[in-house]
């Protein structure tokens, strides 16, 4: 795939700026709105889904340059996927979040990409990770667990804690806490421990094609050395990358999942019994990886025909990647069977979220625009009067943090795990 | 220079054209308070042909144009010359029903045209158009439309120039075009009717609403020479009702939500007086029957048209009273002294002859205000010894009731010069203190014209630019508004 | 080309520089416009580019650039949520500031008792209808969609949509407007420019928003209107949608006290009647035909593709081939949906009972697989939010209406055969969508209270494809020329297509229109407001005395 890939696609666009808001259907107030940070932070039409199409368009056609605002605009961008979903109600077919990830390609090619993210993926480079952190240490996080080490021993399940969860002290907790459960609830599991990879993914956002393809077969050539048969992470991106991208660039077939969903099924299934009730209002953030980009993977190799004489459609049938099938539920139910805990919903929920702002490289390389689109929606959550924000993904709760903190609200911020854990 | 009308007798007879002493004096003077003036001719064209070339002279000679569509008497000063030696362009006798489109529910009609024509004629169609309470009976629909005089029916009060939809005018630049969507074809309705068009849409043309140009602008602006007028249908069945109240704020809600959800047809406020004026047609029995009503009464009409009009009727009449208990009112029919038989010729009738002199004040303003616009105009009536139970009272919501028209209607012994001058000060006093309150005073009458365009000098301003394209040489109406 | 450093300075300092920008790529994304490729040279999407994009936050900021954009005699463009290719500069190599108000968003008053609210320009319907229903209030979303503005709708634009059989026209309940002038005065009109508030758009005396605010509006071709107050309409329905199911085919419940039809006719006559039956009956809280516009001949297969989230547009090709819903489209072919409400049961049954009387006198009949409770719903949905407009674009991406001549419901009959005519004899091409020659849509009003409405085709081409743009303008030509052969007023395509006109041709063609005072007229409107030429044709006038002797010889 490249950017000429999407000409059509630009041609296309209709410029009825849906890419700018939540589904209209799903619209229940002024306030909550608009489903695109990117654009209400950068207020160019170009700082949209529509716009990027624009910018590839007049780039490819020679008819404007690579400047550093165009940089901006098309790297100002938390790739959250709110726009595809309300692109797709009614251009059905177009994919506006694929072409801007390979307008990002295009910059990334001609050199373009921001220092702030060449930094991070050096880091992945040299160090695995995207933190920026010596590789030695991403195992700590376990060590004191006895948990199995898959680079030596052999399990069915692989625990993939991920970059956040490994590095970050303030929320390895998280880690630590999903493992406890895994065990409560008796699965046979292992850890890579401080030989864990970053699933590239987060590369992959930021424009870069080679990395995300170079982590699948270094992870998938472990996990097939270990036996795994599922990977299970307690990260968004990690799930995104695993579920998405490594049967897209290196033919994975290996089962994922999210924490949440495993969790969520051994509750159901009677393996893990939440009965400590956690009074408590809480309000689910959907992370857009698990959420609306959180579909399941359908290979396809085909092209674009036409019927009806001019009516585009695809040879074979193109899968439709519109939000409609993400991983909702699960984490709903999961915190419905918690006892004590009321959930509320903010406006924007599901396939309609609004981002965390940490996607895309914007954490990075534009923390405030990230941070700003944190702050969005903490004052979406406290709306609901919720006491809590809980969402499943190390990134989102980091945005979260961090927002919640800078701006001195009251609301807490818990990963999901944390909640169960209270209940077990 | 001195109207001379030689150049134009071969297309209106000179004898046409009157000049005798009495006639001219009923054009000279109205009811209102503005400074009677005498005109030089009173001349009566008949087609639009003679209007246009009356316009186009009136031009050449700087003869200043005063055009009239009802016949008296007026009240508001509109009608009176502003400046000396004007001619009045009587078209009362341009008053053909042009057409009556009963499939659209279209009228078209010439200015001369008067409510106690077009009324019974739209009726012999199945057809009624929502009028204002109790027109005068030769009054002029299409100036009353031009005028924005409320209407009874709010619901279908659509915009406030509805029922008014498309005019032909003769502009004071002497062109004859026409507004709306008949703007768009050719100059002819016949040919348009050939053509199946209709002149329903109000808009236009292009990106002028021309319609509105010559709404509220007393003839300022041109001369209209027919208009097309929505109808509604008749109904078959039909209620009033009346809800008493002890103060207006009582009702407020209520009325509120009968426009809101768009229940009913009549739906306006009277006080006492007002409703006893309307009703009782011995002047002396009024005072009696006044006190023994409710301070105030709410009045509802219900029909049924088309299909199953019991059952709309019945539907409507529950609803109604459902609505009503919301607010703790009790839905009646009419009280002692007021039958139901009453109500409806209320509803339909026109206005009587003016037994005694009256000062009108009117406005638009949103229904939260009312209260205190009586407040105030109560409080400055007692303050200069006007009897307050004689002060008529109507309340009409407008524009389904967004806007509401208040009307003040201050009866006195116009030959009592005590009482004429204590009406001048109540008048101006009363108006002073509403405008500052924000009653809006959109059809803007006499000493209305100073007190709004001295406070919107925007509005005046533009007006101005446009009157000077549309009036270019400033031969219609002179003198009024901020003209 | 490239605006003045000074003046490009002088913006920074009124607006802020992050707020303004004159990158080609960035401006780009204001030059690329819908239907641009239809009449652009070498059927580019791109209009000629603005030589800034300027973003004011006030009134006043927009008077300032406004005011500067004349001491340098630049151009501008304002655009609210801006869509169409006539929101972008019209003209090549003519410098243009495009004023992009979006920052201008806010809802500035509310009020429910006397039921307006006063908007900015890039407060979209959606957004005021989810504040207003909270509060029992709705608004009359036009044909555009609820992305779109609201103060385009009622100032600049057309205004009419589904509901404004029963709510109205948008210009009908603009209550009061703030304009901006090209000279850069600030205007307000109707109550609120009399200090009294925003309740009324008429007067004082004569209504100075008859000035601009007529069939179209001024289209950004006169000035800025940077707020407007609305007049809203009653809903008898929940305070909040509570909206169900999956994308793209959202659903809405229909509540006890309404009722979701599509209405069939077996032909164009019983239509009409039918149209009358219902107008003179008063029914329909929404009444349009909304499904036909991907086609006759397709419609079915496509809406019950659509509403399941596992399909694609393959399936659609499979539906139409199945003779179940074969049958269904042709219940289906001449068909509008009808949605009711009333404030009581029996106030709903009563509808229903007079909607029965109506359909049994007229042959008409309520299409079962279209009433069916998921239809329904999304019916429901599709017309009470708006949230589908842009379905127009589904089949293959570009989409052009043309026709739409309105009037009364015996007139549009007249046409319709026509327009299905030419339209399917366009399709033969294989070139645009072969859906049918009816993919007529339209409101059941373009005015309050019925009794006028008007059909626009939807013709869908591929706007990535040459031949398919050119096949489409082959149609518009073809539509114009069909036009004036038979009598009937030009359509949109006529005004679509006139964008690319050089001044002189729009001229001529304004001159040989029937009426021409209102071309002169807005001519000395323009010299007054507009004396340096700020504003472009969207606000048309004829030059002083231009083709007057060659037109009235031609005039039709
Ligand atoms: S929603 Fe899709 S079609 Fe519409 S402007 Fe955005 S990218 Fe273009
Ligand atoms: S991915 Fe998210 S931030 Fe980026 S354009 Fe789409 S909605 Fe905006």
């Amino acid at each position: 795939m490249s950017i000429e890939d999407f000409r059509a696609d630009a041609m296309r666009c209709s410029r009825c700026a849906y890419c700018k808001w939540m589904p209209l259907d799903l619209m229940k107030s002024w306030r909550f709105s608009k489903g695109c940070p990117s654009i209400e932070y950068g207020n160019f039409h170009s700082y949209s889904a529509g716009g990027r199409l624009i910018t590839a368009l007049s780039l490819m056609d020679g008819r404007s340059t690579v400047t550093d605002k165009v940089r901006d605009t098309v790297f100002m961008c938390n790739m959250c996927g709110s726009c595809d979903v309300s692109c797709k109600i009614c251009r059905y077919d177009m994919e506006p979040l694929q072409a801007m990830r390979e307008l990002r390609v295009k910059l990334v090619e001609e050199g373009h990409l921001p220092a702030a993210l060449a930094k991070c993926v050096e880091s992945l480079k040299t160090n695995h990770n995207m933190l920026g952190a010596p590789k030695e240490r991403r195992g700590d996080w376990a060590k004191t667990l006895g948990i199995k080490d898959l680079s030596r021993e052999k399990a069915k399940v692989v625990f993939h804690a991920g970059c956040r969860y490994s590095f970050d002290g303030e929320q390895s907790g998280v880690a630590r806490t999903a493992v406890a459960i895994l065990k409560k609830a008796g699965v046979d599991f292992g850890i890579f421990g401080a030989t864990e990879s970053c699933c590239g993914g987060r590369s992959y956002g930021m424009g870069l094609n080679d990395p995300v393809k170079h982590c699948a077969e270094t992870n998938l050539a472990k996990w097939h050395a270990a036996g795994v048969e599922t990977v299970v992470t307690p990260c968004a991106d990690c799930y995104y990358a695993f579920k998405r991208l490594y049967p897209q660039v290196a033919g994975s077939q290996i089962k994922v999942l999210h924490m949440v969903e495993l969790v969520e099924q051994l509750v159901r299934d009677g393996q893990l019994k939440l009965t400590k009730p956690v009074t408590m209002k809480v309000t689910y953030h959907d992370p857009c990886h698990l959420g609306r980009q959180g579909e399941d993977y359908v290979p396809w190799n085909g092209k674009e025909k036409k019927i009806f004489g001019q009516a585009v459609c695809y040879d074979p049938p193109r899968p439709r990647y519109n939000g409609a099938f993400g991983v909702y539920e699960a984490p709903r139910s999961l915190l419905q069977s918690i006892p004590g805990v009321e959930l509320v919903e903010m406006e924007r929920n599901r396939e309609a979220a609004w981002c965390c702002g940490a996607g895309g490289g914007a954490r990075e390389a534009y923390p405030k625009f990230s941070q700003w689109t944190a702050g969005e929606r903490i004052e979406e959550a406290e709306a609901t009067g919720a006491d809590a924000l809980v969402s499943a993904c190390p990134w989102c709760e980091k945005n979260f943090s961090d927002s919640v903190r800078h701006g001195g609200h009251k609301l807490k911020v818990f990963d999901i795990l944390q909640l169960v854990e209270q209940a077990l | 220079m001195v109207a001379n009308i030689t150049e134009l007798t071969t297309i209106i007879a000179e004898d046409r054209f009157l000049d005798d002493p009495p006639l001219l004096k009923s054009f000279a003077q109205d009811a209102s308070l503005v400074a009677p003036l005498r005109p030089r001719y009173v001349t009566r064209p008949e087609t639009v042909e003679q209007v246009q070339a009356l316009v186009q002279w009136a031009m050449r000679t700087k003869t200043p144009l005063v055009p009239v569509s009802s016949k008296g008497p007026h009240r508001y000063g509109d009608t009176v010359p502003s400046v000396a030696e004007a001619v009045i362009v009587d078209l009362t006798g341009m008053n053909a029903i042009k057409r009556i489109d009963r499939r659209n529910r279209i009228a078209v009609i010439e200015p001369g045209v008067t409510y106690a024509e077009l009324i019974p004629a739209l009726a012999g169609e199945g057809l009624k158009i929502s009028h204002p309470l109790q027109p005068r009976a030769n009054k002029s629909v299409v100036a009353s439309l031009l005028e924005r005089q409320p209407t009874l029916i709010p619901r279908l009060n659509y915009s406030l120039p509805e029922p008014l939809r498309n005019c032909g005018v003769v502009w004071g630049t002497g062109e004859v075009a026409f507004t709306g969507e008949a703007g768009n074809g050719p100059l002819s309705l016949d040919e348009q009717w050939t053509r199946g068009q209709s002149q329903l849409a109000a808009w236009g043309p292009n990106a002028t609403d021309l319609m509105r140009l010559v709404t509220g602008a007393q003839g300022t602006m041109g001369i209209v020479v027919w208009a097309s007028v929505k109808l509604d249908l008749l109904p078959v069945v039909r209620k009033v009702f009346t809800i008493a109240a002890a103060d207006i704020a009582q009702v407020t809600d209520c009325v509120y939500k009968l426009t809101k959800v768009g229940l009913g047809d009549e739906v306006f406020v009277l006080n006492r007086a007002r409703l006893s004026q309307m009703v009782e047609a011995q002047a002396g029995r009024r005072a009696a029957l006044a006190a023994a009503l409710p301070e105030w009464t709410l009045v509802v009409g219900l029909s049924g048209a088309a299909l199953l009009p019991q059952q709309r009727l019945a539907v409507q009449e529950k609803e109604l009273r459902a609505l009503a208990q919301e607010f703790s009112l009790t839905v009646g029919e009419g009280y002692p002294g007021v039958s139901r038989t009453d109500l409806t010729a209320m509803l339909d009738g026109f206005c009587r002859p003016d037994e005694r002199a009256h000062q009108d004040i009117f406005f638009l303003s949103t229904l939260d205000k009312v209260a205190g616009h009586v407040a105030s105009v109560q409080s400055v009536a007692l303050r200069y010894g006007y009897p307050v139970a004689d002060m008529e009272i109507y309340v009409q919501p407008q524009h389904q009731g967004v806007s509401h028209h208040v009307e003040f209607r201050l009866p006195y012994d116009a030959a009592d010069a005590r009482q004429a001058a204590m009406m001048e000060v109540v008048y101006h006093t009363a108006s002073d203190k509403l405008i500052e309150e924000g009653a809006y005073f959109s059809r803007p009458y006499g000493y209305w014209s100073e007190l709004v365009y001295g406070r919107d000098r925007n509005s005046a301003e533009i007006l101005r630019t446009v009157k000077g394209i549309l009036d270019p040489e400033n031969i219609l109406n002179p003198g009024k508004l901020c003209f | 080309m490239e605006i003045s450093r000074d003046a490009y300075r002088a913006i920074e300092d009124i607006v802020g520089p992050e707020f303004v920008t004159d990158d080609p790529a960035l401006l780009d994304s204001y030059a690329f416009q819908y239907l641009a490729e239809l009449i652009r040279p070498e059927h580019s999407h791109f209009m000629p580019r603005p030589w800034a994009v300027v973003m004011p936050r006030t009134t006043k900021e927009v008077q300032a650039v406004t005011r500067l954009a004349n001491k340098y005699k630049i151009k501008i463009k304002p655009i609210s949520t801006g869509w169409y290719h006539w929101a972008a500069p019209l003209k090549d190599n003519e410098p243009t500031l495009q004023l992009d108000l979006r920052r201008m968003n806010r809802i500035l008053d509310f009020d429910e008792k006397n039921r307006f609210a006063v908007v900015e320009p890039y407060v979209i319907c959606a957004q005021l209808q989810a504040e207003v229903m909270k509060h029992g209030l709705n608004i009359n979303i036009t044909g555009a969609g609820s992305s779109c503005s609201i103060v385009a709708s009622a100032c600049a634009y057309f205004g009419a949509g589904p509901s404004s059989f029963s709510m109205g026209n948008n210009s009908d309940n603009l209550l009061g407007q703030e304009w901006v002038t090209p000279a850069g005065e600030i205007v307000r009109t109707g109550s609120v420019s009399s200090g009294a508030g925003w309740f009324c758009s008429e007067g004082p005396g004569p209504s100075v928003r008859g000035i601009t605010r007529g069939y179209l509006g001024s289209r950004g071709g006169l000035g800025t209107y940077t707020k407007c107050a609305i007049k809203l309409a009653d809903w008898p329905g929940p305070a909040s949608l509570e909206v169900k199911g999956r994308p793209p085919g959202y659903r809405l419940p229909v509540p006890e006290n309404f009722r979701v039809y599509t209405i069939g006719a077996p032909d164009w006559d019983s239509f009409a009647e039918c149209y009358y039956g219902i107008y003179d009956n008063t029914l329909g809280y929404i009444f349009h035909r909304q499904f036909n516009l991907a086609g006759a001949d397709l419609a079915t297969a496509l809406w019950l593709t659509y509403i399941d989230p596992t399909k694609t547009l393959n399936d659609v090709e499979t539906a139409a081939a199945d003779p179940e819903i074969k049958a269904i489209n042709e219940k289906a072919r001449i068909s509008f949906q009808l949605i009711l409400a009333a404030h009581s049961s029996d106030g709903i049954e009563l509808q229903d009972k007079i909607l029965d009387e109506i359909l049994t006198a007229t042959g008409c009949y309520k299409v079962e697989r279209y009433c069916d409770k998921d239809m329904a719903e999304f019916t429901n949905m599709y017309l009470q939010r708006m949230g589908h407009k842009h379905c127009n674009f589904i089949w293959a991406g570009g989409y052009m209406g043309s026709w739409m001549q309105a009037g009364k419901p015996d007139w549009v009959k007249t046409y319709v055969p026509t327009a299905i005519e030419t339209f399917k004899n366009d399709q033969d091409s294989g070139l645009l969508v072969q859906c049918g020659g009816d993919a007529l849509m339209g409101c059941g009003s373009t005015l309050a209270g019925g009794g006028y409405y008007g059909f626009e085709q939807f013709v869908s081409y591929d706007p990535a494809d040459i031949k398919s743009v050119k096949a489409c303008v082959k149609h518009m030509e073809d539509a114009v020329v069909t036009c004036r052969e038979k009598g009937i007023p030009y359509g949109k395509e006529y005004l679509y297509l006139q964008v690319a006109w050089p001044d002189e041709a729009v001229w001529n063609a304004l001159a040989r229109a029937p009426q021409t005072f209102v071309f002169d007229f807005q001519r000395k409107i323009k010299e007054a407001f507009d004396p340096n030429g700020l504003g472009d044709r969207n606000y048309p006038w004829l030059p002083e005395g231009w083709g007057k002797s060659a037109a009235s010889a031609q005039k039709e």
